[in-house]
């Protein structure tokens, strides 16, 4: 198995890791909380004519997927940036009409290809269904909101019920895993810059022990979910796939949840302001700790498989 | 149209450059390599040429073996196809020989018209363009900022500390551009693959007919005598707002010439 990734999926992370960057992802993330959509919906049609949804369609439907690694690779660059809306559930959606196929996935899959269509997904509550062209429950087929929105601790995020609501599918979880993976670093990085920047007591601080060990402590968890995250999307389409992608998600949950938490001690104060990017990161990190199934639920499912 | 556009490796701006302490060269390992800033200008450039009126866009770059990397993304960004100019025998050298050396290699591409950077990042001499239409002898359009292209004339402005110039030329003709032409695109996933495919040629000294005794650190007409580490910065100029900080912000801006 070989988990380093090729020069193209590493230029492929890169190219995102610019655009994301140099489009104002963060003010996209805070209109998109306020309710403003347009600068995500931009940011969004941005990130299409990179070809990352064609990633996730099959080649009978105008994609050229589904590519496990390359789609990890890339959601891993949208956690790391903050982007706002249903990336997640809109690839996961691309998967999930992959394999139950009829009429839906003949009109819809063509369209997510192009990057033209924001679909949400039930897991059970669908992520920023308002926001979505099309709002499928768990097993694939359209389904309506009920009304019943659900605030999400990530402000960026709204949460609706849907009529037979739904269980996560194992693509979407492995998704959401590489997104937790992205924030978590990039809470680490803020937080070693800080560290390095902030002095008190005549020195930065990032020089005291006590805040080395706990940045060391993230990088640690970093790590070790990250192999995990690229074993699970080698293992799509095998037996161990369920398997493995709920050991990832443990991994990635822990990992960002303790990065968010960290990030939060060191930053201090600061870490608490609403204007201040971080903060971004932080909510969403606890957000999503629980969305796709809690760890609790995946160690379980992880368990069951042994 | 035969494109050529010259991409230069140069370290990573984000990360400090340095030079080696025994000949004085840049310390190449000391960073990553990326492509030259203002060289992607240059590309995203070459390919509105090339959709606007057909062609072909030739990456041509002189560097060492990493530099293919650099050349992937370009080829990724959309370029056909790219040719390598690789030698030891290169290594160390200024720019006057560097524009020998790729005057010799556009001896066998060929070119319509030759675009790049204005300047690189590392070196920030700025004289390439001048100094290789000189050799090529074909007109020389720096600092463009807009560049039309209508058969075999070319048409630019350039820019300049009062505004800018608007020049003609006819073609083939060397063109070096500034940040403010374009906004170079993306590579796409499809291009990133693409490129895979796409052929790289490699020429060495005697492919490109270059004379060894014409290149290279020992045999460069200029020297690098003495370094030094940029000075920490200072504190900046502090001033105080009597009701009128606007009006001296301003005049700090237009004395360097930013507004």
């Amino acid at each position: 198995m070989r988990f380093v990734l090729s020069a193209e999926q590493k230029l492929f992370a890169e190219t995102l890791r610019k655009l994301l960057a140099d489009a104002g992802t963060a003010a996209a993330a805070r209109a998109w909380a306020a309710g403003d959509r347009a600068p995500g919906r931009r940011l969004w049609a941005s990130v299409a004519e990179t070809g990352l949804f064609a990633l996730a369609v099959a080649e009978e439907h105008g994609g050229a997927g589904p590519l496990p690694v390359e789609v990890v690779t890339a959601v891993e660059e949208l956690g790391r940036s903050a982007a706002p809306g249903p990336y997640v559930e809109t690839l996961a959606a691309a998967e999930l009409l992959g394999r139950t196929g009829g009429s839906l996935a003949g009109t819809w899959l063509p369209r997510i290809a192009e990057g033209e269509a924001v679909v949400s997904l039930a897991v059970p509550y669908a992520l920023d269904a308002d926001a979505a062209d099309l709002v499928l429950d768990g097993e694939g087929r359209e389904a309506a909101v009920t009304g019943d929105v659900r605030t999400s601790l990530d402000p960026a995020r709204r949460l609706f019920a849907v009529e037979g609501g739904g269980d996560p599918t194992d693509f979407g979880v492995l998704l959401c895993a590489a997104q937790q993976l992205g924030i978590g670093q990039a809470l680490l990085e803020v937080s070693v810059d800080y560290a390095r920047t902030r002095r008190q007591f005549g020195r930065a601080i990032g020089e005291y022990q006590a805040l080395k060990h706990h940045l060391a402590n993230v990088m640690v968890e970093l790590e070790f979910a990250r192999p995990l995250l690229r074993g699970a999307a080698l293992a799509y389409g095998t037996p161990e796939f369920t398997r493995d992608v709920s050991a990832a998600k443990v991994a990635a949950s822990e990992a960002s949840y303790l990065a968010a938490k960290t990030a939060l001690q060191v930053h201090g104060a600061i870490g608490y302001t609403d204007e201040y990017d971080p903060s971004l990161w932080i909510r969403k990190a606890r957000a999503l700790y629980s969305a796709w199934g809690s760890p609790a639920e995946h160690r379980a499912r992880v368990m069951r498989a042994l | 149209m035969n494109i050529v556009v010259l991409v230069k490796q140069v370290p990573d701006t984000e990360s400090p450059r340095k030079l080696k302490s025994d000949d004085s060269t840049l310390d190449r390992a000391a960073a990553d390599g990326v492509i030259n800033e203002l060289d992607e200008y240059a590309i995203e450039e070459a390919l509105k040429i090339k959709e606007a009126h057909g062609g072909e866009v030739t990456v041509l770059t002189m560097g060492p073996a990493k530099a293919t990397d650099s050349i992937r993304k370009a080829l990724a960004m959309g370029a056909d196809k790219a040719v390598h100019l690789v030698d030891d025998g290169l290594a160390g050298s200024d720019a006057l020989q560097t524009s020998y050396a790729i005057q010799q290699a556009l001896g066998r591409t060929g070119f319509d018209i030759v675009i790049l950077g204005s300047e690189s990042t590392d070196a920030r001499t700025g004289v390439l363009a001048a100094m290789l239409s000189e050799r090529l002898g074909v007109p020389q359009i720096t600092l463009a900022n807009k560049v039309e292209i209508d058969g075999s004339a070319i048409k630019a402005q350039r820019v300049t500390d009062y505004g800018y110039d608007r020049v003609e030329a006819t073609l083939p003709a060397v063109v070096s551009v500034v940040e403010k032409i374009n906004e170079p695109r993306y590579p796409s996933f499809k291009g990133i693959m693409a490129a895979k495919k796409k052929p790289v040629e490699t020429l060495g000294l005697g492919d490109a007919g270059i004379d060894a005794a014409q290149v290279g650190l020992a045999n460069a007409a200029t020297e690098v005598v003495d370094f030094a580490d940029a000075p920490a910065r200072a504190q900046g100029q502090i001033v105080t707002d009597e009701g009128d900080g606007g009006a001296k912000i301003a005049e700090f801006l237009a004395s360097k010439k930013f507004v």
